[in-house]
């Protein structure tokens, strides 16, 4: 017995009243609920309340496929409807009542093992665990109980017991479900007086940062990464109070999702490592926007503090990121602050490159863009071009009498008339209800992580199968490798390959074909093959359009509805003033020596090598700009942070520029300009709305072209570092160094 | 020689425009015979002339000059003979003077062109800032 102790029995008065007993503890908190059976007993005597309707948590919805099926139960005495096979706490949630949960997530399987879901059912001599009971016509739940209250305080009790109390160092503090669901539902004081249990540290990498002391078994993570990431990294090891959740042999995490699980754990057990320490969620500003490192357009917020980005995180989506994002996403918002270009700068006669006004800057593009015949001046938008600027380049490039102005990635001879034949037509929600997937020269697992993850859910569900054409690489879901080129593409299409009766067999077959194949010299002869298969296998019906296109860069999609089409395919060669508006991966080896290069971006990455004026641009955490994402879905990013320096907006610079060189631009503000884009392509106005192509396939021109037996490239070689904000981060480059190593 | 323009009094107001413009000009005589000291008190030689600072005082004086009431003149004139006190008396610092008479309001940077003059609004706020 501790010293305190002696003492506090010493000092307490013992008073009379209670006799006998040792008065030290007493744990129960109200009266009620030292006998709640009777409580329970005396509630049911009380007649039927009339309640006002209440509305669903988080504004659930119900959908009825067949109303036969629908059943009605009653959650603390109001009458609900709800379909077959819902559980007692989605029955609740239609209800209006939030249960209280650690290991339910109603994206992945039910565990059943937190037992904080637990509610009373008349009739059923124990409280049952919500999250794994199927509702049963005419089941009277209650949330609200004594018998209810009790169970989830003792549940908290032993929950609390092996927690340690170390909220002010966790960076969960603040949004911890355990810290919440403390605070509502535990008690006040614990009975526990033993030495809490420690676990070792596991390490994940360096994105998810482990304090397995604070774990509470829910298994979320677990299920998690083999059910969503489709990995069978993480598990879990011992029993009862040795349980542990970890990687069973010391091994990274190494799935391209692996970030969620730490939006998932309800406790702090597994956080952001590069966020460690940084901030607390309430002195974050969120903005919610979109994010631009690959064609999936995911949603998410953007948590800044002041000027500085300190984290991303997903905004629920359905139909796109539905609640998950890749970790590429995820973390590489320290690229945002290095290697940033923040004043407009040009080449001295040395080499070095010279601070400088705007003024100047502007004055010698404009001088050395009037010195030179229209045909030879070049425009190439970057893959994290938002539409307005691209809309802007165009138009000045086009009022400077050239038309040579392209996106880079989209191949020197981009097909942007049918706007099928670059957008994906099932969209990415639509890909779960196929059941025959044929990729043709894409990894979607690095080109969007977003819809592998879809593509692994279908699998997971329907037993979807994949037929693969291309490079060998490691698939997450079960997947036949068919071959490395076109031939094989040849041979479904001509109908001898065995996969062609698995497309001609299933019911909603899709075809996705990589942007990586825009780049080869006989795309048009592939995309026809593609055709081919597609009117055979019967993929493109009215009710169904399963022929896709897997675009690669945020600004691929938008910059193909504007018509950034090059005029001839060899204009790099002849080119004597470029402007490359943050196009940092275009190839400029057959650039002539002696041409102008004017670089505007936001990083001093590829495209910096060769400038000769460097016009800094705001990043797209710092501007509001339009994105149309692979689907053809045009959404919005909103700034989060202010611009870096002397930075401007893409689209402001050129309509500046565009002002020196004598050829003013007629829109000022983004309203002008998205008018001007309204006239061009109206679909980018539709913000949040998928736009479907109008037109099929079946409106190409015959191709002449001979195909190509050169196997198919990988588009993406590091899925970490594909972009310039991307490999100017520090922890991108850990990712790459430690989770490629083969 | 500075404190000997403290016992200034406030003078008896301008009965009419001509007695205020006269002041006005003994004002500007006052405070240019005053640049030299002014230069060196505040080390300014090595970043001004006598005339870009008597150019300054009239462009201040200029900046009202569309004023016609001998009353406003009046109280003009008291707070430029105020501000002059305050110079003299070394009551401000060198960067005090610089910002204010020396680079002006624009800053440093002033890189005023004469094609600027068709310039649109939109140019013209693009190159102070990108958020307009």
């Amino acid at each position: 017995m501790g010293l305190g102790l002696l003492a506090s029995r010493a000092i307490r008065p013992f008073n009379s009243s209670s006799g006998s007993r040792f008065l030290l503890r007493t744990i129960v908190s109200k009266p009620e609920l030292q006998s709640p059976e009777s409580s329970a007993a005396a509630a049911d005597a009380s007649p039927e309340p009339d309640l006002p309707p209440r509305t669903p948590v988080g504004g659930a919805r119900v959908h009825f496929t067949n109303p036969e099926d629908a059943i009605e139960v009653f959650v603390d005495g109001y009458p609900v409807k709800i379909p077959k096979g819902m559980t007692v706490l989605q029955a609740c949630e239609v209800a209006g009542v939030d249960i209280p949960r650690f290991c339910y997530h109603s994206r992945l399987s039910i565990a059943g093992n937190c037992r904080m879901c637990l509610v009373e059912v008349e009739k059923s001599p124990k409280p049952v665990a919500s999250c794994a009971m199927p509702a049963l016509p005419g089941m009277k739940i209650k949330t609200d109980t004594p018998v209810a209250k009790k169970a989830r305080e003792g549940v908290m009790e032993f929950l609390l017991m092996n927690h340690p109390l170390d909220c002010p160092i966790c960076d969960q503090g603040g949004e911890c479900d355990l810290q919440d669901q403390s605070m509502a539902f535990g008690s006040d004081r614990g009975r526990f007086t033993e030495m809490k249990r420690s676990v070792v540290d596991k390490n994940l990498g360096p994105l998810v940062k482990t304090v397995m002391t604070r774990c509470i078994q829910c298994t979320r993570c677990v299920r998690f990464a083999s059910e969503v990431a489709g990995v069978q990294d993480l598990g879990i090891l011992g029993r009862g109070s040795g349980e542990e959740i970890g990687t069973y042999v010391e091994k990274l995490m190494t799935s391209e999702l692996s970030g969620n699980v730490i939006d998932i754990c309800p406790v702090g057990a597994l956080t952001s490592k590069p966020f460690a320490f940084k901030a607390r969620n309430w002195e974050l500003k969120g903005t919610e926007t979109i994010d631009v490192t690959d064609a999936v357009g995911s949603n998410i917020r953007i948590d800044s503090r002041g000027p500085e980005v300190m984290r991303i995180l997903p905004r629920l989506n359905e139909d796109i990121n539905e609640e998950w994002i890749s970790d590429k996403t995820r973390f590489c918002y320290d690229g945002l602050k290095r290697q940033r270009l923040n004043d407009p700068m040009i080449r001295g006669a040395d080499g070095r490159f010279k601070v400088v006004s705007w003024r100047d800057a502007l004055a010698i593009v404009a001088e050395v863009a009037h010195q030179v015949k229209p045909e030879v001046i070049v425009g190439i938008a970057g893959k994290l071009s938002d539409a307005e600027s691209m809309m802007a380049l165009k138009d000045f490039l086009n009022r400077m009498g050239s038309n040579n102005v392209w996106c880079e990635g989209t191949g020197t001879q981009p097909n942007a008339d049918l706007r099928s034949g670059y957008i994906m037509n099932t969209s990415i929600s639509g890909l779960e209800k196929a059941d025959v997937f044929l990729l043709v020269g894409t990894q979607p697992r690095v080109e969007a992580a977003m819809v592998n993850a879809r593509i692994n859910k279908t699998v997971r569900a329907n037993n979807a199968k994949v037929g693969y054409i291309g490079p060998v690489t490691d698939f997450n879901y079960d997947c036949q490798h068919l071959g490395t080129g076109p031939n094989t593409l040849m041979e479904i299409a001509e109908g001898h390959h065995p996969f062609f009766s698995a497309i001609s067999n299933a019911k909603n077959p899709v075809i996705i074909v990589g942007a990586g194949v825009f780049e080869r010299e006989d795309k048009d002869a592939i995309f026809s093959v593609v055709e081919t298969i597609a009117k055979k296998g019967n993929v493109v019906r009215p009710d169904w359009n399963g022929l896709n296109v897997l675009l690669l860069n945020a600004a691929q999609a938008a910059a193909l509805d504007l018509g950034l089409v090059p005029e001839s395919s060899n204009s790099i060669e002849s080119a004597k003033f470029v402007y490359l508006m943050g196009a940092d991966d275009v190839n400029l080896d057959k650039l002539p020596d002696d041409a102008f290069i004017v670089y505007q971006g936001h990083h001093g990455d590829r495209g910096v090598y060769r400038a000769n004026v460097i016009l800094p641009a705001s990043a797209f955490s710092e501007k509001e700009g339009t994105y149309e994402n692979t689907e053809g879905c045009a959404q919005q990013t909103l700034p989060a942070v202010p611009t870096v320096g002397d930075a401007r907006d893409d689209w402001k610079t050129i309509r500046a520029l565009s002002e020196v060189a004598g050829v003013r631009l007629p829109y000022d503000t983004l309203g002008g300009i998205r008018s001007r884009m309204r006239t061009v392509a109206p679909n980018l106005l539709q913000v949040d709305e998928r736009e479907p192509a109008t037109f099929g396939h079946s409106l190409k021109p015959e191709v002449a072209q001979k195909l190509n037996p050169a196997p198919f490239k990988s588009a993406v070689e590091n899925f970490y570092m594909t972009d310039a904000i991307t490999r100017a981060s520090k922890i991108m480059a850990q990712c790459s160094a430690s989770l490629l190593k083969k | 020689m500075s404190f000997t323009l403290r016992s200034v009094k406030v003078p008896p107001n301008s009965v009419n425009l001509e007695e205020a413009r006269s002041r006005m000009f003994e004002f500007f005589r006052l405070a240019c015979r005053s640049i030299p000291s002014i230069i060196d008190i505040y080390n300014l030689d090595e970043v001004v002339t006598k005339s870009q600072l008597r150019t300054t005082i009239a462009a201040q004086i200029r900046k009202n000059s569309q004023v016609t009431n001998p009353k406003v003149i009046d109280m003009l004139l008291f707070k430029g003979m105020e501000e002059l006190n305050n110079i003299l008396e070394h009551a401000k610092q060198r960067h005090h003077m610089i910002g204010q008479y020396v680079t002006g309001q624009h800053g440093l940077v002033q890189d005023l062109d004469s094609k600027d003059k068709g310039m649109s609004d939109f140019l013209k706020n693009f190159y102070k800032t990108n958020y307009f």
